[in-house]
């Protein structure tokens, strides 16, 4: 017997609505990947042959140092024939990009990167053995600083040298003179507490005192350093346990609470994007904040009246001593990479003194090789701090082992959202430390 | 031994070998069909079950991973970033699901009465639904700002506020705020939907209620309602996955904060992301998925009760 199937508008809206949820869910997961995706990612030469060199150079913010990148890889493809393609990537999103890259099987041939993903692609074999150009490179006169070298040794990288540092990242104390001199104290502070007591002498809202993000954001790690300063530790020293929970840690969130709750940060720290510290100086809210330096090329450019208002110095101290960490962003190979030679070739030529000397002069990173203290670009006051810290400054993750663990606890936030849920949430300090114990437990176990 | 010819008996079965009319034109129809399922099993069906399958592994960025049953979910769950993440979608999805059908009816009815500039207000109200959904939360984002956003500017303008509220930087203020953003954005898709489901309602049946002396509010409610019910359960059920899934307006505003205050799945895999982790990450995108199932087994019944 024929069944009469009827088509009815609601039979139609229906499906519709099952099509859609199925298609809604599947795109919420966001992970999808086509299994030829992989295969292709290690395609055979001959399917390459013809395909340009892909680099992956990281945004920063002076558009200049970003054009100049682009030009000098095009250069040099130009001078030795081979077609570039060069991909600028937001710096807050590579590691997304590189995740999608990795799965899909679209990864560069060359790219840049910070000292997270370089950890975390090297122990996943992502990243090719680049010891030689390492040498090479650092066997120039003075060769790699200590503290670069140390950051990126090959025992924390699975055994290789699998990235090649271009500069060094790391926070200064940006200080408001003209409104500090105005209520008689004289920057830079040496201590956060004394941070804490200019800032409070000086400020006036809507020109606050503490400019620090308190956010979910790369920014709001600085907490980290902040809470190290005041002898709190994320882990032991064989970097396996979380032990956050500590007097040191108390003592370091009742410093960072009282602030708050004294009314020294300014409103909306604790909702902050990554370029919030940058927008409240430049828009005058913060007397104090600690940045790589990207404000300075906005005042120079924008504002030369805060410029000549602003000092720069290294981060001040806590109770047990300074911590301040270089973060070097590096240039790396992936094992995908069907040209290894012409890659390292690339990021030989970048390392080039030449072109880091006119680059440096743009950019906001700090030398990584000695004799680069001699280019006429670490004269001035921000990037004289930079150098100044790439000599005195701590090791990543210092007094922490620097590790997988780590990375991840950092990634998520940990510290930044312990200081929320005291601030925001009103939580007492020791449920808000016992909360985080717990978490960064969870973390460090995964790792084992 | 004769045989005994049946006239018509050698056309019926050489029928019975070959494929009648309506047997070639539902196997067209399947042929047809084919590149659809294919792209939807490739792009839809192929990701969803894989995402499902990589939950359950400890597969990171590069690395296949093992299979570790419901590790990832274990842990998922005994983090208050994920417990808050439940409670803020659920709140999220049904409170603004709730003002959007408010508003996009109200101003449905309000568009499917004749007056002059009907057609330049039915363009206008579109407008938050064609703006780039980055724009417009950047642009929320700016109106709550404590200092010198347009909302606290307004209401110091007409007395009503002295000094300022961290609209996105408080727990009680935070989560209704991105609700603000997520409506104004989302109610003209309820809107228009619901004007072209009321376009639909043929006019006879008012001027019938009206002859039975049916109220304008009895109107709607024999009327207007059940006439539009499926087109309202759809949108309900699209917008109630979109919400769920939507990332951007959390991300923008207030990127989870504070403390988890506006913490929602997509943000929370995301979090998953960073550190390459595509076990966990898949687990906090799957973990949505029972909740939105129940909620589309619930509307198609609703659907079916209907029909």
């Amino acid at each position: 017997m024929n069944r009469q199937h009827r088509i009815s508008r609601r039979r139609v809206l229906g499906r519709a609505a099952g099509v859609g949820t199925v298609a809604a869910i599947g795109g919420g997961a966001g992970l999808s990947r086509l299994e030829e995706a992989l295969a292709a990612r290690r395609a055979p030469a001959v399917l390459r042959q013809g395909a340009p060199l892909v680099y992956w150079g990281g945004l920063i913010f002076s558009d200049e140092a970003n054009q100049m990148l682009v030009d000098e890889v095009t250069a040099w493809g130009e001078a030795n024939g081979v077609a570039t393609e060069t991909v600028m990537i937001n710096q807050n999103e590579t590691n997304q990009k590189v995740s999608a890259a990795v799965e899909s099987g679209t990864m560069p041939d060359a790219l840049d990167m910070g000292l997270d993903l370089l950890l975390l692609l090297s122990q996943a074999g992502e990243l090719s053995d680049l010891g030689d150009l390492y040498a090479t490179i650092g066997g120039g006169e003075g060769g790699w600083y200590p503290s670069v070298d140390a950051s990126v040794a090959a025992d924390k990288l699975g055994g290789a040298h699998t990235g090649i540092p271009f500069g060094a990242s790391g926070n200064l104390l940006f200080s408001r003179t003209d409104a500090l001199e105005a209520a008689g104290q004289t920057p830079p502070p040496e201590t956060w507490q004394e941070l804490r007591e200019m800032a409070e002498a000086a400020q006036e809202p809507p020109l606050y005192g503490m400019g620090l993000a308190l956010s979910n954001v790369g920014d709001g790690n600085l907490q980290i350093s902040v809470m190290q300063s005041y002898g709190g530790r994320v882990a032991n020293d064989e970097g396996t346990d979380c032990t956050i929970a500590s007097p040191e840690t108390a003592a370091y969130l009742e410093w960072v609470s009282s602030a708050y709750e004294a009314g020294l940060f300014p409103p909306g720290a604790t909702t902050w994007d990554g370029a919030g510290d940058n927008t409240a100086y430049l828009a005058g809210q913060a007397i104090f904040i600690a940045n790589t330096g990207s404000v300075s090329i906005a005042m120079d450019e924008d504002d030369p009246e805060l410029a000549a208002a602003t000092s720069y110095s290294p981060l001040p101290a806590g109770p047990v001593g300074r911590v301040s960490p270089i973060n070097p962003n590096v240039r790396a190979v992936p094992t995908s990479t069907q040209d290894q030679d012409r890659a390292k070739a690339l990021i030989e030529h970048l390392q080039g003194r030449d072109f880091l000397e006119r680059y440096y002069a743009v950019a906001i990173y700090g030398p990584v090789l000695q004799y680069q203290a001699d280019f006429e670009a670490f004269t001035g006051p921000v990037r004289a701090g930079l150098a100044d810290l790439v000599t005195n400054g701590t090791a990543p993750g210092a007094p922490d082992v620097y590790n997988t663990a780590y990375a991840d606890f950092s990634a998520n936030f940990l510290v930044p959202k312990m200081v929320q849920r005291v601030v925001v949430d009103g939580v007492p300090i020791e449920q808000a430390m016992e909360e985080t114990q717990q978490q960064g437990q969870a973390i460090y176990d995964k790792y084992r | 031994m004769a045989v005994v010819t049946v006239p018509g008996a050698g056309v019926r079965g050489e029928r019975r070998r070959g494929m009648g009319f309506a047997g070639r034109n539902a196997l067209t129809g399947y042929l047809l069909l084919v590149p659809v399922l294919l792209v939807l099993l490739g792009l839809v069906a192929y990701p969803f079950f894989y995402a499902i399958y990589i939950s359950f592994t400890n597969r990171v960025v590069g690395i296949a991973g093992e299979w570790v049953g419901l590790a990832n979910f274990r842990y998922l769950v005994g983090q208050p970033s994920f417990q808050r993440a439940v409670t803020n979608t659920v709140t999220l999805v049904v409170v603004t699901g709730l003002a959007k059908l408010v508003i996009g009816l109200g101003l449905a009815l309000l568009l499917n009465e004749r007056f002059r500039g009907r057609g330049l207000f039915r363009s206008l109200v579109l407008l938050p639904w064609a703006m780039p959904g980055f724009v417009a939360f950047l642009v929320w984002r700016l109106l709550f700002l404590p200092i010198g956003g347009g909302v606290n500017l307004l209401l110091q303008q007409v007395g009503l506020l002295d000094g300022v509220i961290d609209w996105l930087g408080q727990r009680s203020t935070a989560l209704p705020a991105v609700m603000v953003a997520t409506v104004w954005r989302g109610f003209p898709f309820w809107c228009i939907s619901f004007l072209a489901a009321l376009q639909n309602v043929p006019t006879e049946l008012y001027e019938a209620a009206r002859i039975d002396g049916a109220s304008a509010w009895q109107r709607f409610l024999a009327v207007t309602l059940p006439a539009i019910r499926p087109v309202v359960l759809t949108v309900a059920l699209l917008s109630s996955i979109w919400t769920a899934n939507s990332f951007e307006n959390i991300w923008i505003m207030t990127q989870g904060g504070p403390s988890d205050a506006t913490m929602v799945f997509p943000v929370l895999a995301y979090f998953g992301m960073q550190t390459q982790r595509l076990g966990e990450a898949a687990a906090v995108s799957v973990a949505l998925v029972p909740a939105l199932l129940i909620l589309v087994f619930i509307v198609t019944a609703l659907m079916r009760d209907e029909e």
